[in-house]
């Protein structure tokens, strides 16, 4: 894909004001700091923390716990859908059925891997609003005045299989035939706008962790000005690093990557998904205990 | 079978119900791995201990345990004490050819048949300093199949004042019903390659501050339906206000698979309060298992 065409897309999809549902997540920022979180848990610190280290600390381990979760999840997803639309042989909307299934799978081990309800339940509302985005918002408009239409080959151009694709996804979460869980979603929302793999990756790392500075801000942790300068200097070396060790994971269900789905027990590396953050899990999961809440998770 | 024919550190278990009571016709292992079996009162409800020579496993150890539960059999697998995983052994270094950090590493299948349940539970595992383990534990259930997997994990020595200095703890929990997975818990604990570019490291410790040891139960089952129900509505009545530091034990609950059963997380400051919450959240296992068994687990 040509580097225009991405850097346009990328300018599109780090908008803070797309309707993506992230902003009443917090991720169990908000239960993290009912239960007693920010306070000064180490024996023998030189100075003592304040709000803005707190916040660090929280989306430090947060995001390291969700690029191991969540990652090998988009690039699956991507490559599965990367996978169908460059496939150039001919198409009808039955060609849809494989990839599909295979989309499931995916969708259905996320669900299996995520033992949390309030991470669950956030997901999935997130996942809806990206295809609901994808199709209302990304889909080619019917200008039929400024717009020419393409001669009728015959076969389904690109971007006809690309909406086709995610309607038929769409249906599915409707029917609740599948989850719709936002690293899936993510997945194919940025595959199907060709955006590289890579790329995907690293922009759903920054949105989650914008997305978390921003519940910071509204939670009144950190201030709007000391979100943007998280995001400058501390968010960036944090995404850099999760990628660089979690870019490569995989899920395991494809056949490119089945070495990750054998549970790698006598092997040094780790290449499958998994959870870093007990904690945060813990925390999470206790969000609808707290007495008051503006958040979702 | 006999102990020939299985591999090094690898164990079988296999137990019926003739409808008489319990029979194991098998229950073997061979080094590092030793099973124990103590005659029970009650006729339908066994123990295996799993139990390590030495009290612990070292880097390179390879344990691997297949157990079947069959006709409405009830096995309970226990250990004495925590499975306390060295670097090396004590007193033992390191050849210089071998790997700095050799892997120790533990498996259990475990295929558990209609009616029949299973009752996973061991002592904390306990990584010393630079330790590596990982541990992969499958378990096959059918739709009228119970389980309670317990699973978790401490700090170190505290005495020798580690606190979460390990060098990783990995750790798969598989769930299937009638085939269909429907629960893979995965939790990697690793102190390596935490940095990130121009920021202080954040240690393992750091993130899992102020508690010192980590549980996770899996239940599933009829027959410990009114365990789950009694702990879901535990959780339903919490409320919580803001607090000005986090409380000494923390727990969650969630539903899996339509409230046919849960996951349960408890963290605690202290692993004896991890146990002792345990011990009063399962128990109801009392009626299952007969308060014999049910104390040999959290005594």
């Amino acid at each position: 894909m040509d580097s225009d065409h991405e850097a346009y897309v990328l300018l599109l999809l780090s908008d803070s004001n797309l309707p993506t549902g992230s902003f009443v997540a917090s991720a169990g920022l908000e239960s993290y700091v009912t239960h007693g979180f920010f306070t000064d848990l180490s024996a023998s610190s030189p100075s003592r923390p304040d709000k803005m280290d707190y916040t660090v600390n929280f989306l430090r381990d947060s995001l390291s716990t969700y690029a191991h979760s969540a990652l090998p999840f988009v690039l699956d997803t991507h490559r599965t859908i990367e996978e169908y639309l460059q496939d150039q042989t001919e198409h009808t909307a039955s060609d849809l059925d494989p990839v599909l299934s295979r989309v499931r799978e995916l969708d259905e081990l996320y669900e299996t891997m995520t033992l949390n309800h309030i991470t669950r339940r956030a997901s999935k509302s997130q996942g809806v609003a990206l295809l609901t985005l994808f199709s209302k918002g990304f889909s080619k408009p019917r200008l039929s005045r400024h717009l020419s239409v393409s001669s009728d080959s015959g076969l389904l151009d690109l971007e006809t299989r690309a909406t086709t694709l995610v309607d038929r996804l769409k249906l599915l979460v409707r029917r609740e035939e599948t989850h719709g869980h936002l690293p899936i979603c993510w997945g194919v929302l940025t595959a199907t706008l060709r955006l590289s793999p890579e790329r995907s990756q690293y922009l759903h790392m920054f949105l989650q962790s914008r997305s978390l500075l921003s519940s910071s801000v509204r939670l009144n942790t950190i201030g709007p000005y000391g979100a943007q300068q998280l995001l400058l200097h501390t968010v960036r070396p944090l995404v850099d690093a999760e990628m660089s060790r979690c870019k490569d994971l995989t899920t395991g269900l494809l056949a490119s990557s089945q070495n990750a789905e054998q549970d790698g027990l006598d092997d040094d590396a780790i290449r499958g998904p998994t959870m870093t953050w007990p904690l945060g899990e813990i925390l999470t999961a206790r969000h609808d205990l707290q007495h008051s809440r503006i958040f979702n998770s | 079978m006999t102990l020939s024919k299985i591999e090094q550190g690898h164990g079988r278990v296999v137990l019926r119900n003739d409808g008489s009571g319990n029979v194991f016709s098998e229950l073997a292992a061979t080094y590092p791995l030793k099973l124990l079996s103590p005659r029970l009162p009650s006729p339908d409800v066994s123990i295996v201990y799993m139990l390590s020579y030495g009290g612990g496993l070292v880097g390179g150890d390879r344990v691997r345990l297949d157990v079947e539960v069959h006709e409405r059999a009830r096995l309970v697998i226990l250990t004495q004490g925590s499975t306390k995983v060295f670097k090396t052994r004590p007193g033992q270094r390191l050849s210089s050819n071998s790997q700095a950090h050799p892997i120790t590493a533990q498996r259990l299948n475990v295929q558990v048949a209609a009616g029949s349940a299973l009752f996973l539970l061991p002592d904390p595992v306990t990584c010393f300093r630079d330790a590596k383990y990982h541990q992969a534990q499958s378990f096959h259930l059918s739709k009228d199949s119970s389980v309670v997997l317990l699973d978790w994990v401490t700090s170190g020595r505290k005495s020798l004042g580690e606190e979460w200095v390990f060098s990783r703890y990995h750790s798969l929990n598989e769930v299937y019903v009638d085939g269909r997975r429907i629960a893979k818990d995965a939790m990697l604990l690793e102190e390596a390659s935490r940095n990130a570019g121009p920021l202080n490291p954040r240690s393992l410790s750091e993130s899992l501050a102020p508690y010192s040891c980590y549980a996770n139960v899996i239940i599933y089952g009829s027959l410990i339906r009114e365990t789950t129900q009694s702990l879901s509505e535990a959780y339903g009545a919490i409320t919580v206000f803001k607090q000005h530091a986090p409380p000494p034990l923390l727990w969650s609950f969630s539903a899996i698979c339509n409230g046919e059963g849960c996951i349960v997380r408890v963290a605690a400051k202290e692993t004896e309060d991890v146990k002792n919450w345990l011990a009063k959240a399962l128990r109801d296992l009392e009626n299952v298992l007969g308060v014999d068994v049910y104390r040999r687990a959290f005594s």
